[in-house]
């Protein structure tokens, strides 16, 4: 990773007293510290990268008190870490992208909330769901269901979210039971400030050793075990933390005059909550609402006497709860069912089941439930013209703009050495017909999308090859899969690569070899060479390969459009058997450039010679069909209008973003395009050689007086 | 005690990568700099990857010093008629916001800069698929209470900065935010990170005021033509001068491609459409048939391709482009891949014809020239190139494109009998005609498709009611998409005539399917 993250390992190290201002995901990063964690491990991805970029760059801190740090491999290895606490009282903590790092960690999260722990174990998921997410719509909820697992939502404030992150280790503790902690994109990335305690160095860690190993029969998931830790999930952990959050009002209810009503909602909702009720008057700047809530900052296990106590003498609730299934509306039911009132509970029937409870929802849905319930004392007759009235905006839009903006889906980066493997894929195609593209999680993904729209399915990270298995021999064609670096290291040797062999697979198989985990922010990875703590690892992704038994591998630089082609269009013919790999590499370009930008800045102050490339269109000889942009994509080749006055298309053009890739120039020459580009090179600080052979150049190609006639 | 006032809310709509993550966190630090609470959010995501992302605000006007006790709630969510100031860095940005219904014309100021960064629907339209420009600004004076509008990425650009650092200083100028200049100021010089830049930026954009006309970045600036006078006379003399404009443009084109005798065919055939238009329609037909017909006859060979990349004018364009100072010398390579079909366009009619034939095994012939035009060598060649135009009119694709004209123009004639709007459907058609290699194959074949099944047919029989929408339909549909599909699409209830190779002067360099019948070996 080439960023540093010098400011915000800054704040990891403030003291008692000091006023910590900064992201959310960082807040909880310094409550892990403060919690007196023995170690920390995880797997990066939005929106809960940052905490593992920032402690990677901790060392120093991390050493100091002892904390063991780990990039692990994957989630499931993460999850296996929180193995230490289930014999010894170790705090730990693991962070990942959620459902999907949940889903990859889930054998490893049902033996270790069977077996239990002694000391606190803390998951702290980035709840990738609704606008800015970037994978499957699923709640991680069910998690923490089905493993017995107690799951935290708590509500968007630094002070409370870093409080909880102590008390959830508490929780753990006393119940015996492993801890999520579910925070929102916005969440975490929600910046704020709250006041700090002392790092807390750890009783056990790699300074403080234990001494013995520790064997409990009980504590192993197999049976004759299982059966009771079953049980005692029910009969002993589950009481213990239902206590534990009623005694330590872990849940918070704030109560209003409009007590015939009220609103249950998950912490994580309560800002849009009160957001909504200050738009109806219902409650003040400061939070302070006329409605009864109670936050539930634990939703999972619920204390049930909480959830009727708070429902008693109540017409009606509405329950708060974003996503589906239900599960919060269906619990609260039952229980009010059980305790025999009448309560009449609103939740999806005025919020919808799918989808983020963004302002506009909220407000519908809030609207909905006043007027359904008309607490008494509030005039409800004003709030579906105060709703229609708000959100008239959307309408008046529509009206007054020309059509529906267009989109700006993401795509790959100007420059990035994956957008050229693609634009061969699409020549190729040309030529030798459609194939099925068994496309994997990481940048690369971004093909599915305009302009290349090459990848038929996506089944999850490392999955690429895996997901062409059976799809693969009911196509007269060889399919292709893709996987990224990331992705392979991650579950794609294993469940991809080896499978395909075992199997003896015939499809090709192209990764992408960019040097990182590019999309969750340039991660190190093992093919990166170092580690975080800068020791070479001696990886590689093609001696991995070759060790397996692949026969039939080639690494092609990606950005020779021609040559990935040629190579591309072998794997699909030849008639060797058996998987075909082809390693697509260049360094991811955003590396790249924040690493190479001070090196130019340096060596330009100093005066050295700099050869600057970058790539144009001739706008005279460039007819505006725009083949270029749909084989690119690429954001620096863009449009601008025609200078020709007899021309009404747009006009390609290279902006200045460009980092002179050659991308274009290859495609041009691959696809026999177009004869408009060109690659200028700029020299900065010449040489005297430079600057002599310039002048005469000027003399004889540039000077207009010294053209031939036919020029004119 | 009054009422306490509500948080300011402030969107910020950005592209990934234009910096508005740091935009957000000059404003917070100038914020908690001066005690007012602030709360921000953002969703970058895989929206970091050129996407649009935003980025959201809520700063307390009071300060934290002043409140007693609790702090306010505030949301991490825009609220549609409650957001007090949305800032846009791109036009389509705040279309968006729009669209959103964030901007109201109650409360919102609204600050955004209007240059386009076009989407990659826009950029990949097969012929313009820009989105209606004035329709946002419309809707911008229409829905926002307030403006400050203008291009700031071109004051930017002037300030030699960042277009978030300008952003900042109109926000700062606005007045809307309870934070002094200063203390935005000291946040740029906080974050340390090219703070003289950014704070050139800044001054920028809170010295910014508005002016009446602010130039439309929409259109581009008009090149002078160079047209001898016996040309402009007869222009003068034998049209009217509604069609000044666009015969001096064709005339000064079509003499620039060839010579002089080429510019007068080119008078002569615009002269001969004249009686079939008339000042009643505006001369639309004719206007527009001048404007295809020059460009036509001004197709794309390499000897034209040659001649346009070694103008003068053409490296001072490329310098400025590249921002190359005036001392530094620049190279210029061309990605110049003449193929066989390109070869047998110049050659003398027979000879081309032989070659064309033989195209399949010819195929090696077909070679990167990575020709570098800044070279004496590399320029003398192109210029050798472009001499070639004095055999021009031997060459095989001349006679052909010019038996195409005549017919085209002959078609677009006898249509105007038919109905006006239809000749000015056929009118437009040629502009079909476009692009080099499989793009120029493609849209000649989508052309002659249109013309043969469609209107030739109408205009030997009897013409449909629904014809002009049906060209104009057919057009369109071409331009959908470069697989023919929307065209097919469109075309499905016409008979259709193929297109016989031999018609096209290329033909398609890659027989589709060929190596997908390479089976492999199980």
């Amino acid at each position: 990773m080439e960023r540093s993250f010098a400011r915000e390992v800054q704040a990891l190290r403030l003291g008692e007293g000091d006023v910590f201002h900064g992201e959310g995901i960082l807040a909880i990063t310094k409550a892990l510290l403060q919690s007196g964690v023995s170690y920390v491990g995880g797997y990066q991805g939005a929106p809960v990268s940052h905490m593992m970029d920032v402690l990677a760059d901790s060392s120093e801190l991390l050493d100091d008190l002892g904390v063991h740090f780990e990039a692990s491999a994957s989630e499931a290895a993460a999850a296996a870490m929180l193995g230490a606490s289930i014999n010894y009282p170790m705090r730990g903590a693991v962070v990942w992208k959620s459902t999907v790092g949940t889903n990859v960690a889930s054998d490893a999260l049902s033996n270790l909330a069977s077996a239990g722990v002694v000391g606190g174990a803390l998951i702290v998921l980035g709840e990738d769901y609704g606008e800015g997410s970037s994978i499957i719509q699923e709640r991680s909820h069910a998690f923490a269901l089905k493993s017995t697992i107690w799951l935290v939502d708590p509500r968007p404030h630094h002070g409370t979210m870093v409080d909880l992150v102590e008390k959830a280790f508490e929780l753990s503790e006393i119940s015996h039971t492993p801890v999520m902690v579910e925070y929102r994109i916005r969440t975490c990335h929600m910046h704020g400030r709250f006041r700090c305690r002392d790092n807390r160095r750890p009783a056990l860690s790699k300074t403080a050793h234990l001494e013995q190993p520790e064997f409990r029969q009980e504590r192993i998931s197999l049976p004759p075990s299982t059966y009771v830790q079953e049980k005692l999930k029910i009969d002993q952990r589950l009481p213990a933390a239902i206590d534990f959050i009623r005694e330590r009002q872990l849940n918070e209810i704030f109560e209003g005059d409009l007590d015939d009503v009220g609103i249950i909602t998950q912490g994580g909702l309560y800002n849009s909550t009160i957001q909504a009720l200050q738009h109806f008057r219902l409650a003040d700047v400061f939070g302070k609402s006329r409605i009864p809530i109670l936050v539930l900052n634990v939703t999972h296990p619920l204390v049930p006497e909480e959830i009727t106590g708070f429902c008693a003498g109540k017409r009606a609730v509405l329950m708060v709860e974003e996503g589906n299934p239900d599960y919060l509306e269906q619990a609260v039911n039952v229980l009010l069912r059980k305790a025999g009132l009448n309560t009449t509970v609103h939740g999806k029937d005025v919020l919808p089941h799918a989808g983020e409870y963004v302002a506009e929802v909220m407000l519908q849905g809030i609207g909905q439930f006043l007027s359904a319930s008309s607490p008494a004392g509030f005039d409800t007759g004003g709030i579906s013209t105060s709703v229609a009235s708000a959100t008239s905006g959307r309408a008046r839009a529509a009206d007054l703009l020309s059509g529906p903006v267009p989109k700006r889906p993401p795509g790959f980066c100007t420059g990035c050495p994956e957008r050229p493997v693609f634009s061969a894929v699409k020549l190729l195609e040309k030529e030798i017909g459609k194939v099925h593209i068994a496309a994997d999680i990481g940048c690369h993904t971004f093909s599915t999308l305009p302009p290349f729209h090459l990848g038929n399915t996506v089944l999850g990270y490392g999955l690429g090859l895996a997901s062409s298995a059976a799809v693969s021999p009911a196509f007269p064609n060889r399919t292709v899969s893709i996987m990224g670096d990331g992705g392979f290291w991650h579950n794609g040797l294993s469940s991809g690569v080896s499978g395909a062999l075992f199997n003896k697979a015939d499809s090709v198989l192209v990764i992408m070899d960019n040097g990182y985990s590019s999309a969750t922010g340039q991660q190190y990875i093992p093919s990166s060479g170092r580690n975080y703590q800068a020791q070479p690892t001696g990886m590689s992704i093609a001696r991995a390969l070759r060790g397996m038994g692949v026969r039939w591998l080639r690494t092609v630089e990606t950005y020779r459009v021609g040559t990935m082609m040629k190579t591309l269009r072998r794997a699909l013919t030849t008639r060797q058997p058996g998987l075909k790999v082809i390693i697509a590499q260049s360094e991811c370009q955003l590396a790249r450039q924040r690493r190479i930008k001070p090196d130019v800045r340096r060596k330009l102050a100093r005066g050295e010679r700099v050869v600057r490339t970058r790539f144009g269109v001739d706008e005279s000889t460039c007819t505006g069909d725009h083949s270029c942009i749909r084989l690119s994509g690429c954001p620096s080749l863009t449009i601008k209008p025609n200078p020709d006055p007899l021309r009404r298309d747009p006009v390609a053009h290279v902006d200045n973003n460009c980092v002179g890739c050659g991308l274009c120039g290859e495609v041009a020459d691959a696809a026999v395009l177009c004869p408009s580009f060109y690659r200028a090179r700029v020299i900065e600080n010449p040489s005297r050689w430079d600057r002599w052979l310039d002048r005469l150049r000027r003399r004889f190609v540039y000077d207009p007086a010294a053209q031939p006639a036919s020029a004119r | 005690m009054s009422q306490p006032p509500r948080p300011i809310s402030l969107l910020i709509a950005a592209l990934g990568g234009e910096g508005g993550g740091l935009l957000t966190s000059w404003i917070v630090e100038a914020a908690t700099a001066c005690d007012f609470p602030v709360q921000s959010t953002s969703i970058p995501g895989v929206a970091q990857r050129t996407g649009a992302t935003t980025y959201y605000l809520e700063i307390f006007p009071l300060r934290f010093s002043a409140l007693d006790g609790p702090e306010p709630v505030m949301g991490l969510y825009p609220a549609p008629g409650r957001v007090d100031i949305v800032v846009c860095s791109e036009i389509l940005e705040a279309a968006r916001a729009m669209e959103s219904g964030f901007v109201t014309p109650e409360t919102t100021t609204l600050i955004t800069s209007t240059h386009r960064v076009y989407a990659i629907s826009e950029k990949s339209h097969l012929a313009d698929g820009r989105y209606d420009r004035e329709s946002i600004l419309s809707a911008m004076g229409e829905l926002s209470h307030e403006r400050l509008c203008a291009d700031f990425s071109a004051l930017a650009e002037q300030a030699n900065s960042a277009l978030n650092a300008v952003l900042l200083g109109l926000l700062a100028g606005s007045g809307k935010l309870p934070m002094p200049v200063e203390a935005f100021v000291e946040a740029i010089e906080a974050r340390g990170i090219a703070a003289d830049a950014n704070l050139r930026g800044f001054h920028a954009g809170l010295n910014w005021t508005p002016t009446a006309d602010e130039p439309d970045a929409g259109t581009a600036a008009t090149p002078s033509l160079h047209l001898p006078d016996g040309l402009r006379q007869r222009i003068a003399g034998s049209f009217p001068a509604e069609l000044g404009d666009v015969l001096q443009a064709g005339a000064a084109r079509t003499l620039d491609f060839q010579d002089a005798a080429y510019a007068e065919q080119y008078l002569d055939r615009a002269q001969a459409l004249m009686p079939f238009d008339g000042a009643d329609r505006d001369y639309a037909l004719c206007s527009e048939t001048f404007r295809e017909l020059a460009l036509w006859m001004t197709y794309e060979d390499i000897i034209r391709v040659a001649d346009l990349k070694t103008r003068p004018e053409r490296y001072a364009r490329i310098r400025s482009e590249v921002r190359a100072g005036p001392d530094v010398p620049v190279l210029i390579n061309e990605f110049f891949k003449p193929g066989v079909d390109e070869l047998a366009a110049v050659l003398p009619e027979r000879l081309g014809r032989r070659l064309r034939a033989h195209r399949g095994r010819l195929a090696w012939m077909s070679f990167s020239l990575r020709v570098g035009s800044h070279s004496i060598v590399g320029h003398r060649m192109m210029r050798l190139l472009a001499g070639c135009r004095r055999w021009r009119r031997r060459s095989l694709r001349w006679s052909e494109e010019q038996a195409l004209i005549e017919r085209w123009l002959g078609t677009v004639r006898r249509a105007s009998q038919t109905s006006y709007d239809l000749a000015l459907e056929t009118a437009l058609c040629a502009g079909l005609n476009k692009g080099y290699s499989e793009t120029f194959i493609r849209g000649r074949k989508n052309f002659l498709r249109i013309l043969e099944s469609i209107i030739e047919p109408a205009l030997d029989g009897v013409a449909e009611p629904l014809l002009v929408q049906r060209v104009k339909a057919a057009r369109t549909a071409a331009l959908s998409d470069d697989t023919g599909a929307g065209l097919q699409a469109a075309l499905q209830d016409v008979p259709l005539q193929v297109v016989e190779r031999d018609r096209l002067d290329h033909g398609p360099r890659i027989q589709p399917g060929d190596t997908a019948k390479r089976r492999r070996a199980s």
